[in-house]
């Protein structure tokens, strides 16, 4: 590793000016753009540099990591693509900057804490909002992005178990090419599009096709709710078959006011970019206080049905400053 | 004919196996969709077959896809402009990247792998500058508009025939006319077979170079419109990405040589129709699981190129 030849910085104040932090997200997507305001808010407000890299995959992270250790910066908060793989690499990180992990976790790592929620009790209250969408039970199918994330995996099997009514199990995986046949509910399949947004679509058509007493529909990221609301309307089924999204994609939530989505799982990406940006700030300062005792530093999910939807987005849109 | 009859029957099968293996796949509302599916990813098939008929590539074609795909919502959308003269702007965009291309192939000699391979990078880097990385769309707005991509010709309750693909057969007459019943198609095949020879017989090479990589980029640019029309939703770090490879993989399907001077439209047509209905089938029968779409694609696609191949090996001998 070429890590080591990088001069260590130290922590806190430089003598040329500011600190710096980094926020690097796993990938580009408005989810982002909320957390990087957040984090750009902690900066003036603290008075220190804050960038927002976004890379386009795991190996593009590494990268920008990498080059984030040679600019010197201070402090990294990271939401890891591929915690188990990246595990070493992170750890070389967090010896040359002081590194924290955002809304995906690395927790076999020196990560010194983590900023986010557990993606698993957010599938879950999915899970429970598909129960209140159709109460009589029946066939759901998933679609989401891509299941090699950690987090993915966990909200899509947070909503199987809840469904299935399983005890919660965080570790628990089914195979996605498998049906989860409950009492009441059966998971058909979780369809995945790798970020395709057409593809993303074709995926719904094909499941209207091939299941016709499909009775809900979830989109477990940003994204697919949209594309569901969109081949739903085109297929004539918006109502018929319903909707619950994860996140708080502007078109969901309109949905949500309209009633063609029943509700939506969100988390508080402004919340991780501000608190994260707070918390290496303090540890800069050699506060280590603000590290809990489980080095989770944890923001539920919530719930957003018709009657909060309005609340929730005017909310939303004073943090973005619209 | 003849040059068709492999692909034609490769459609066939794939469409009688998913029809026996697959759930509903006969059904109005599927097939409308194929069509669909095969007039959006047509066209860029229809565009890419152009240049590889003069012996040139194109690989910016998912940029161009992308450019256009959130060029024009963000046009509308964020800067308030018509749908009609953010199209036309639209067009005019990709017609001189179309020039662009063919200008730095023809004149500075470069190499097209090499230029297109540049312009993909640039045009989707250049998107996600112009849009700030932010999705567009047209939210609920522009219905009258998206209706291009979203609707359908009735035929009974269940089926209709898509606009895409009504665009796509429009098209697609268009361009076998150009290529089978004008000179400059005769220029382009002659040109592909033998480009020293075509210029020595009098013909401007140069010029129907540019030609291709004009009508490629266009039909991308159409292409992408229609993508957004339909989809409704473009990040423009990933809309379009890899599409040219979806594109070249019909057109070669389709009867399409790389090394230049072979190709027929109906070949491509077919070519995207068994792209789709792979993708489809992969979906709709139960045991073929979705992370195996590459690896099904890939093994139909080269099987396909190999029975081409012997076939024309076989009727070659046999004269």
């Amino acid at each position: 590793m070429a890590l080591g030849a990088f001069a260590f910085s130290g922590c806190g104040e430089k003598e040329d000016g500011k600190a710096s932090y980094a926020l690097v997200t796993t990938g580009v997507d408005p989810f982002w753009d909320i957390c990087k305001k957040g984090g750009e808010d902690a900066g003036v407000e603290l008075g220190v540099d804050v960038e927002v890299l976004m890379p386009s995959n795991g190996d593009d992270q590494k990268s920008k990591l990498e080059d984030l250790l040679a600019k010197g910066v201070d402090g990294i908060a990271v939401a890891a693509i591929d915690p188990i793989n990246q595990a070493g690499f992170f750890d070389e990180v967090a010896k040359n900057a002081m590194l924290i992990t955002m809304d995906t976790d690395a927790p076999k790592t020196k990560r010194q804490v983590f900023v986010g929620m557990d993606n698993y009790d957010a599938g879950w209250m999915g899970g429970e909002l598909v129960k209140e969408a159709i109460p009589d039970g029946g066939e759901v199918v998933l679609f989401i992005g891509r299941l090699e994330q950690d987090n993915a995996k966990r909200r899509r099997q947070g909503v199987i178990d809840c469904l299935l009514g399983r005890e919660k199990d965080a570790n628990r995986y089914d195979a996605p090419g498998q049906s989860q046949i409950g009492a009441k509910y059966t998971v058909l399949a979780t369809l995945t599009d790798q970020f395709d947004r057409p593809k993303a679509k074709e995926n719904v058509e094909d499941m209207l096709t091939k299941h016709e007493n499909v009775a809900a529909m979830v989109g477990l990221f940003a994204y697919n709710p949209p594309a569901i609301l969109e081949a739903l309307k085109q297929a004539g089924k918006i109502g018929q078959v319903k909707v619950v999204g994860f996140d708080e994609n502007p078109v969901t939530l309109q949905a949500i006011k309209d009633g063609s989505v029943h509700g939506t799982v969100v988390q508080d990406p402004y919340e991780y970019g501000y608190r994260s940006i707070k918390v290496l700030h303090a540890l800069a300062k050699g506060d280590k206080s603000v590290i809990p005792e489980n080095k989770k530093i944890e923001f539920p999910a919530r719930q957003i049905r018709k009657d909060d939807v309005d609340a929730f987005w005017s909310d939303l849109n004073s943090k973005l400053g619209k | 004919m003849k040059k068709i009859k492999g692909i034609l029957i490769t459609m066939i099968v794939i469409y009688v196996a998913t029809a026996i293996l697959g759930e509903n796949f006969l059904g109005g509302y599927n097939q409308g969709k194929l069509l669909e599916r095969t007039g959006l990813y047509g066209l860029l098939a229809i565009g890419v077959a152009f240049v590889i008929i003069t012996g040139g590539i194109d690989l910016s074609i998912g940029s161009v896809v992308c450019l256009v795909g959130c060029g024009v919502p963000w046009l509308v959308m964020r800067q308030g402009w018509s749908p009609g003269s953010a199209v036309a702007v639209a067009m005019v965009v990709a017609l001189c990247v179309g020039l662009w291309h063919g200008f730095l192939i023809t004149k500075l000699k470069l190499q097209p792998f090499v230029v297109t391979l540049c312009s993909l990078l640039i045009y989707r880097g250049a998107t996600r500058g112009l849009a700030e990385d932010q999705s567009q769309g047209f939210g609920g707005e522009h219905e009258a508009f998206r209706q291009w991509g979203t609707e359908a010709i009735e035929v009974t309750h269940k089926f209709g025939i898509p606009y895409p693909f009504v665009i796509l057969i429009v098209v697609a007459i268009i361009a076998w006319i150009f290529l089978n019943k004008t000179i400059w198609g005769r220029y382009l095949f002659a040109l592909g077979n033998n480009e020293e020879a075509a210029r020595l017989s009098g013909i401007n090479t140069d010029r129907m170079v540019i030609l291709s990589y004009v009508i490629c980029s266009m039909l991308a640019a159409l292409g992408g419109l229609l993508f957004i029309l339909n989809g409704n939703s473009a990040q423009p770090s990933d809309f379009g990405n890899f599409y040219e490879l979806y594109a070249i993989a019909a057109a070669v399907l389709g009867g399409c040589s790389l090394r230049g001077g072979e190709g027929t439209i109906v070949g491509v047509v077919i070519g995207t129709a068994v792209m789709q209905l792979l993708k489809n089938m992969i979906n709709l029968v139960d045991w073929l699981k979705s992370h195996m779409e590459f690896l099904i694609v890939g093994i139909v696609l080269l099987v396909a190129v190999i029975a081409d191949e012997i076939i024309k090996q076989r009727v070659r001998k046999l004269k």
